[in-house]
């Protein structure tokens, strides 16, 4: 991890690239929690997700890139414009959203990510991790998680059918007696 | 990429409990989807009740068959050790005594999706419906806790949380009566709960990022090997601490407690009392002494913060409960923090396995009195529920002078007085850690037992010497369940309070060769 360290006056189109997708991922976040109409907001967490994907898959992390696009963007956010569709709220500009408490959570959010960015710098100060394309394909992930981490894998199967027995105890009105 | 993918090894007979409690679990799922309502209930009792003392059996088969193995099982993720089969051996009977209170009646909401008041709720009550599903979540969550206790990398032990977790949010919103309580304890513990798994995900993330593996070991050899990342190490140790303290239920990460205690159904709340603590210090130990164990210079001083701060939280707000339940939640966290003690105390190896030991015995004494503790909970009863509020408990010794007396039997116990288990499982705790250097700890620990000991003490004096409320609460005609219940925590309490050698022994041995790496 710890080889040479190219210089950083000359980036690499790669490097270009994901620092661009990092400033859209990061933007476009802002905007999600700015904006005054909720959909908007969901739309706007469909950009930064995607962003994300970009990242990750500049880092040849391409599986996971797609787990990505599938998952939180397919799914996450597919979810939450169902859940305002069905539940009857607001749609348009809604300045009820305004939290009482944004100022105090604007300080809390900045001073955590302050946190966390610092000791990632900290961290990885000079490391320069070298990318080999290939390391993170769907073969090489496959035979890891079927092989090094197949106990967990398991265990979340057992994870999401217990949450799907209790999705249905919560939400099934035809319950009746014997 | 197109050789075929090599087969993992998996132990299946060191794993052979769990899958069993899991297998049990997926049976009850089946069961709910296939037998007709009014036969459910009959299936699901035995299945679950089986399937617990099975895998029980399994592990004493385990144990004096095979032996202890060596080495982690299936690839590495999980540690069948001596400390594991001893913890999973505690979790197993606490949580079969356990579910003889579930098997309870009326304790569990006719239908959950009905508004708490409105006509569908009446409806359902009167049509006698039931959630049957709790026997299958509650054996996830058992399932969730004997992985939790013995996960042996960072990621399985996320997932084995999580497991254990959900169902419990779950549970918790089903009590039948105080049903908005309930809910709201459920959500409470549902959110608290998200953060803290975040704080430990974002913790294990940090970690990997310093150690560059997520197995224990991996990252305690790692400590010795890596330099110039400490930062990343400090603070992901720091988050990863959080979100076990939360588990725990260490101050300051207390607060849900006496909140979650208090609404959910009283069985849900006994089964998470017992064994969700014992299966949490059974994770707290392996991520502080596998895998930071060599780190114990950098943990201990804030460790000690902790405990002190736990003990002291848990005694001082204990006093001033004027609810039954929320004073046993206070004990809970007071109790914890007497655990703690036990675990920054360590050194050498010998040193080791002697706070082992007596962390294990605490744990077993601890769950069993705090389970019968409950059971007497559900049966002294008011026209609404549960007789909750103390000032209710006023003359029960005149009233039912063998129930408030065991129930004051539990409470001394808990006080740690002599001739019950709570006294040698104190004992077996702070012994060896006044050997390892702890001694301000141990102060501290006694003193906090002397205050806890006033509340416990007033309690009895409110059942035995006040006169008794004209409209006071009655008590319910035990269900078969919770007289056995009753029976079986006051026999061990009093069995492992004169003759706790026998399982002193087992603990000893259990812990004597430590966890394996």
């Amino acid at each position: 991890m710890n080889e040479a360290v190219p210089s950083y006056l000359s980036p690499t189109g790669q490097e270009i690239v994901f620092l661009l997708l990092g400033a859209v991922a990061v933007g476009s976040a802002l905007l999600v929690v700015t904006t005054k109409q909720l959909v908007h907001a969901a739309l706007w967490l469909v950009v930064s997700f995607g962003a994300l994907a970009g990242c990750y898959l500049v880092l040849t992390a391409e599986f996971v890139a797609w787990v990505q696009v599938l998952i939180y963007v397919g799914a996450v956010v597919a979810l939450l414009l169902f859940g305002i569709m069905l539940t009857r709220a607001p749609i348009g500009r809604s300045p009820g959203l305004d939290s009482g408490n944004r100022v105090v959570a604007a300080i809390v959010a900045v001073a955590t990510a302050a946190v966390l960015v610092t000791v990632v710098i900290d961290g990885f100060r000079t490391a320069y991790a070298d990318l080999t394309p290939g390391r993170g394909t769907a073969g090489e992930l496959g035979s890891s998680i079927f092989r090094n981490w197949v106990l967990p894998f398991e265990a979340l199967s057992v994870l999401l059918l217990a949450a799907l027995v209790g999705a249905i105890v919560l939400s099934r009105t035809d319950i009746r007696g014997r | 990429m197109n050789g075929a993918i090599e087969a993992p090894t998996i132990e299946y007979g060191q794993l052979m409990p769990m899958l069993l409690v899991f297998g049990a679990a997926v049976v009850g799922v089946l069961i709910e989807a296939l037998a007709p309502r009014y036969l459910r209930k009959a299936i699901h009792v035995p299945v679950t009740l089986l399937s617990l003392a099975g895998a029980f059996a399994l592990i004493i088969l385990q144990a004096v068959r095979d032996g202890v193995p060596e080495q982690a099982s299936a690839m590495g993720a999980i540690a069948v050790d001596g400390p594991a089969l001893f913890i999973w051996g505690v979790i197993l009977v606490l949580a079969f005594i356990s579910m003889l209170l579930i098997n309870d009646d009326d304790q569990f909401v006719a239908q959950a999706a009905a508004v708490p008041g409105s006509p569908e709720e009446e409806d359902a009550v009167a049509q006698g419906g039931a959630h049957t599903e709790v026997y299958p979540l509650a054996l996830f969550a058992i399932g969730g806790m004997l992985l939790f206790s013995s996960a042996n990398d960072l990621l399985i032990m996320f997932v084995a949380l999580e497991v254990m977790s959900l169902p419990l949010y779950l549970l918790c919103g089903l009590a039948r009566r105080r049903r908005l309580l309930s809910q709201e304890a459920s959500v409470k513990y549902f959110l608290l709960g998200a953060f803290s798994s975040g704080f430990f995900l974002y913790g294990m993330a940090l970690v990997y990022g310093f150690a560059g593996t997520v197995d224990l070991g991996g990252i305690s050899s790692a400590l010795a090997s890596v330099g110039g990342q400490d930062s990343l190490l400090y603070i992901g140790v720091a988050l990863l601490g959080v979100g076990l303290f939360f588990k725990i239920g260490a101050a300051p990460f207390q607060a849900w407690k006496p909140d979650v205690y208090q609404g959910a159904p009283t069985p849900i709340t006994a089964l998470m009392a017992s064994g969700t603590l014992v299966a949490a210090f059974g994770a707290v130990l392996r991520v502080f002494w596998v895998a930071l164990g060599n780190l114990d210079w950098d943990w201990r001083p804030v460790m000690w913060a902790v405990a002190i701060l736990t003990m002291v939280v848990g005694a001082i707000l204990a006093i001033t409960q004027t609810d039954i339940k929320r004073m046993l939640a206070y004990s809970s966290i007071a109790h914890a923090g007497f655990l703690l003690i036990g675990v920054i105390a360590t050194g050498d190896a010998e040193q080791n396995s002697g706070s082992l030991s007596g962390i294990l015995f605490y744990l077993l004494t601890y769950g069993i009195t705090t389970v019968g503790a409950f059971a007497v909970v559900t049966m002294v009863r008011d026209a609404g529920g549960e007789a909750g509020h103390l000032s209710r408990w006023a003359g029960l010794g005149k009233r039912s002078p063998l129930l408030a007396g065991i129930f004051a039997f539990f409470l001394l116990a808990f006080a740690g007085i002599p001739l019950t288990s709570g006294f040698f499982g104190k004992y077996a705790v702070f012994a060896p850690a006044v050997s390892g250097g702890a001694l301000g700890l141990v102060v501290v620990g006694v003193i906090s037992s002397a205050v806890a000991a006033f509340f416990y003490v007033r309690v009895i004096v409110l059942m035995f010497f006040s006169e008794p409320a004209a409209d006071g609460p009655t008590v319910a005609l035990p269900s078969v369940g919770t007289a056995a219940v009753v029976t079986i925590a006051a026999a061990a309490t009093v069995v492992l309070g004169v003759f706790p050698q026998p399982v002193l022994d087992l603990a000893d041995q259990a812990a004597s060769a430590l966890f394996i790496r």
